[in-house]
């Protein structure tokens, strides 16, 4: 597929190379003229000098025949307006944008962007599954982001422990989709699946309740 | 009427003044402490402008200016693709009513457009007030 890759940056660069391996034809719009130069020596002369936001640059770009626009550079004002010009000026097919802040990425979904990389929610999840703690991870947004697909692993010392899940107060609209034993055993939750230490949950939740959920099950006795 | 204007630039605070000028109450978000200094510091330290100190385009900046109240809100900064995520941000999350945004390229028009937002391209209005003033004096 020939696709397009606005920025290449620290993101842009690498994507560029593994998207070329992977037997992907890429160009690459980037407006500093010596990160250009450095694509061109390492990957040829698939890249050029050129703002993301402009038409022009988008069409000398080959945007009319892309498969797809990639826009990481670390301007998110810049990676939203490059994929609405992409669509609206050259129809491109699907549009993808990295989005640092949070707030932006619930913005380019409401605009519009088919694929959107939340920069802090990668971090964030990446962070929580390092942490030794009992912490809430992040694994899936859903449903437009209005729902979360969250786990957690339970101390064991927990308020919740030895009780069974009909027991618990979830919040409003929360489903626990997935129990996981210490052991690594998969319990399928119902309403007498009793909570064990260390079980870990996984759960669909609100996007808002999520923390009200983490507190409930990590709370400790 | 409530005007929330990003960017305190040339245009937003030569649009800050006239329309205070008219009465309209206004509040300038710009984060340069340095661009402040264009708005009219009567008008500013007797509290008829109010300026927040914040990126434009954040949501946070926009509540602590007055966005559920807004009938207007413009984005004024130098930067066309600063003032089309602002905008954007105006209209679909905040939804005020009318929303303007300053473009400089023509591909940003026919977007912005598209989706309710009112441009201003200061470059071809002037260019057009000029054909007008030559055309009149033949």
């Amino acid at each position: 597929m020939y696709l397009v890759i606005v920025g290449g940056g620290i993101v842009g660069a690498p994507l560029a190379s593994s998207l070329i391996n992977a037997g992907h034809e890429v160009f690459v719009l980037d407006h500093d003229p010596d990160t250009v130069a450095s694509l061109q020596r390492d990957l040829g002369m698939i890249a050029t000098v050129g703002e993301a936001t402009s038409v022009r640059a988008l069409q000398e770009a080959g945007a009319s025949r892309a498969g797809a626009i990639i826009a990481t550079t670390d301007s998110d004002e810049d990676n939203l307006v490059a994929c609405q010009l992409a669509r609206s000026n050259f129809d491109i097919p699907r549009t993808i944008a990295i989005a640092h802040s949070p707030e932006n990425a619930e913005l380019f979904d409401i605009a519009g962007v088919d694929l959107v990389v939340s920069a802090t929610e990668l971090v964030l999840s990446n962070l929580a599954t390092a942490l030794p703690a009992h912490p809430l991870i992040r694994l899936m947004p859903i449903a437009d982001r209005s729902q979360e697909l969250v786990a957690i692993k339970l101390p064991a010392a927990g308020t919740v422990i030895g009780r069974t899940l009909s027991e618990l107060t979830l919040p409003y609209g929360t489903k626990i989709i997935l129990m996981v034993t210490a052991e690594g055993q998969s319990k399928t939750p119902d309403a007498d699946t009793l909570v064990e230490a260390e079980d870990q949950i996984v759960a669909l939740s609100p996007a808002n309740s999520t923390s009200e959920l983490w507190k409930l099950l990590t709370e400790l006795r | 009427m409530n005007v929330i204007i990003v960017g305190a630039g040339h245009l937003g605070s030569s649009l800050a003044r006239k329309l205070s000028d008219l009465g309209h109450r206004i509040t300038i978000i710009e984060k340069d402490p340095k661009s402040v200094l264009q708005l009219p510091r009567g008008r500013v330290d007797s509290g008829v402008m109010t300026v927040i100190h914040r990126d434009g385009s954040t949501g946070v900046a926009m509540i602590e200016a007055g966005i559920a109240n807004a009938d207007v809100f413009i984005a004024a900064t130098g930067k066309d693709s600063l003032n089309g995520l602002a905008a954007q941000r105006a209209k679909t999350i905040f939804r005020v009513e009318e929303v303007m945004t300053a473009v400089k390229g023509e591909g940003a028009k026919t977007l912005y457009e598209s989706l309710g937002i009112t441009t201003i391209n200061k470059a071809s209005l002037a260019g057009d007030r000029l054909v007008n003033l030559l055309t009149e004096e033949k």
